[in-house]
């Protein structure tokens, strides 16, 4: 019953705040402001065109705000060179985006750049999304739908990054994968450490992962807090809306 | 070789009104086109042929500069029609026509290939610079298209630290790939399925098969270089203008929507 399990993940009442959004806006976000704590899971909701996908893209510098300013550790995140940063903030596209080749090619890339693959790298990797180890020579095209993102998520977690922003990466997968992939978010957060910011449009998804949520609407950050708070007692009538579906 | 005579010439025009009078009778609606192209095909060759013999009689270098010259600028014109939205895309095509007609040029005047005399120099470099400009702009083309078809990859790339060449190395690669793959199965194919321009018309020319081969090697070897070294020179040139200096995907550069 994937459904109803639910997932321990940390609370966020004594970590630090990891990311800090102030007042960032661009054509398609509006004064957007939230904090992200270390070592936690943020779910981000909202209607299709709300800005979700837009705000992960600016929090890895594949886009810039026109206004405000993004801190990753306390220092403006223009201020990091931009390959660090980007290595340091993983993203997952909703569709895997794998390279041409192999999938060794595919994990090596990140880690490549900077002359740290070593050999036995891909079968860890590939251990962690629940691969085995004969995919590592598979062609990424003889791949189903749920491999080839399990592939893209490893293929990010190469780099070993602090931060994971997900974009709607399980909305295309089984059940079964979907599962898999919940899992092992769960790891990444309770084991590893890591920090996830996660656009799910699966609103059980997003009470099951999330100990906080953003709602977004129109561009802006409409609601915001722990992930109970805002299921169950909303404030806004926008909100409420959406939750009833 | 035997002179065509303006009678004999003449008689074409009925082979034209073959297929000119299926387009009318299936409602094809390019009788006209055909027609009109026909027309403009013979006049046009006929004032190259004016042109070519006025040019033949003046002092080679004067020849081959002149025409060289022309050729150059009508092939950059039309190869950056190609590369339309990319900065600079005339003078991109410009600098990369030349710089392949005077590689290749040296090397067949340095080598003694072919002497520097005007009817050799000007219908080979023609050759050459009509074969480059096709692959520029097919290069240009290219990669505006891959650009839009693989923007997801090139995304995935750049959040995984990899810098603007970095993340273009797979569109580059397709974009050279794309241009060599025709010329190399042509090479393959080479005297097999058809004999090559050139070949055949040294052949009518009254030259012996093996001297219009030699010829013909040195022009299919020298086009296969030239177009590749074209297509690598436009890709590794225009990747560029698609991102920013803080490594970011621009948008389109009038690719596909």
């Amino acid at each position: 019953m994937v459904l109803m399990k639910q997932f321990a993940f940390k609370k966020g009442s004594s970590m630090n705040k990891l990311i800090e959004v102030e007042n960032v806006s661009n054509e398609r976000v509006t004064d957007v402001q939230f904090s992200l704590m270390e070592g936690s899971l943020t779910t981000i909701i909202g209607p299709s065109g709300a800005g979700k996908s837009s705000l992960l893209l600016l929090l890895n510098r594949l886009e810039d705000p026109d206004e405000g300013e993004i801190h990753f550790k306390g220092k403006k995140i223009s201020d990091f060179p931009i390959s660090e940063l980007r290595r340091n903030i993983g993203m997952v596209f909703q569709q895997a985006h794998l390279f041409d080749g192999t999938v060794e090619d595919n994990l090596k890339f990140g880690p490549s750049l900077q002359k740290k693959w070593e050999p036995n790298d891909g079968i860890k990797l590939l251990e962690k999304v629940q691969l085995s180890e004969e995919f590592l020579t598979k062609e990424v095209e003889n791949l189903s739908g749920g491999e080839q993102q399990r592939v893209a998520f490893a293929r990010t977690l190469a780099n070993n990054p602090e931060v994971l922003l997900l974009d709607e990466v399980t909305s295309a997968l089984d059940m079964r994968t979907v599962d898999l992939m919940e899992e092992l978010l769960h790891k990444l957060v309770n084991e590893e450490g890591k920090t996830i910011l996660m656009i799910t449009h699966d609103l059980k998804q997003a009470e099951r992962l999330g100990s906080y949520t953003l709602f977004m609407n129109e561009g802006r950050v409409e609601e915001q807090g722990k992930t109970t708070e805002l299921f169950y007692q909303p404030k806004s009538a926008t909100l409420k809306h959406f939750l009833e579906g | 070789m035997t002179n065509i005579s303006n009678l004999s010439l003449l008689t074409m025009i009925l082979f034209v009104m073959i297929p000119v009078s299926l387009s009318y009778l299936f409602s094809l609606g390019i009788g006209k086109s055909a027609i009109w192209s026909s027309i403009r095909g013979v006049v046009q060759l006929f004032f190259i042929g004016y042109v070519l013999t006025f040019l033949f009689s003046i002092p080679d270098w004067q020849g081959v500069g002149l025409w060289v010259a022309v050729m150059l600028v009508i092939a950059s014109l039309q190869a950056s029609k190609r590369g339309k939205g990319i900065p600079y895309a005339f003078l991109l095509s410009f600098s990369s026509l030349i710089l392949i007609e005077v590689f290749v040029l040296s090397l067949w005047i340095v080598f003694d290939i072919i002497p520097f005399r005007s009817e050799q120099v000007i219908p080979m470099s023609g050759m050459i610079i009509g074969n480059s400009m096709v692959a520029t702009g097919l290069a240009f083309e290219r990669m505006k298209n891959e650009f839009h078809d693989s923007k997801g990859e090139i995304l995935a790339a750049l959040s995984l630290g990899a810098n603007a060449s970095q993340a273009s190395q797979l569109i580059i690669r397709k974009t050279i790939r794309a241009a060599m793959i025709p010329n190399v199965d042509g090479l393959k194919t080479i005297g097999l399925v058809q004999l090559p321009g050139m070949m055949t018309g040294l052949i009518l020319g009254g030259a012996s098969p093996i001297e219009a081969i030699r010829y013909q090697i040195v022009i299919s070897i020298s086009i296969f270089s030239s177009v590749s070294i074209c297509a690598m020179i436009i890709s590794l040139v225009t990747y560029r203008f698609f991102y920013n200096r803080k490594m970011q995907l621009l948008e389109e550069k009038g690719g596909k929507k």
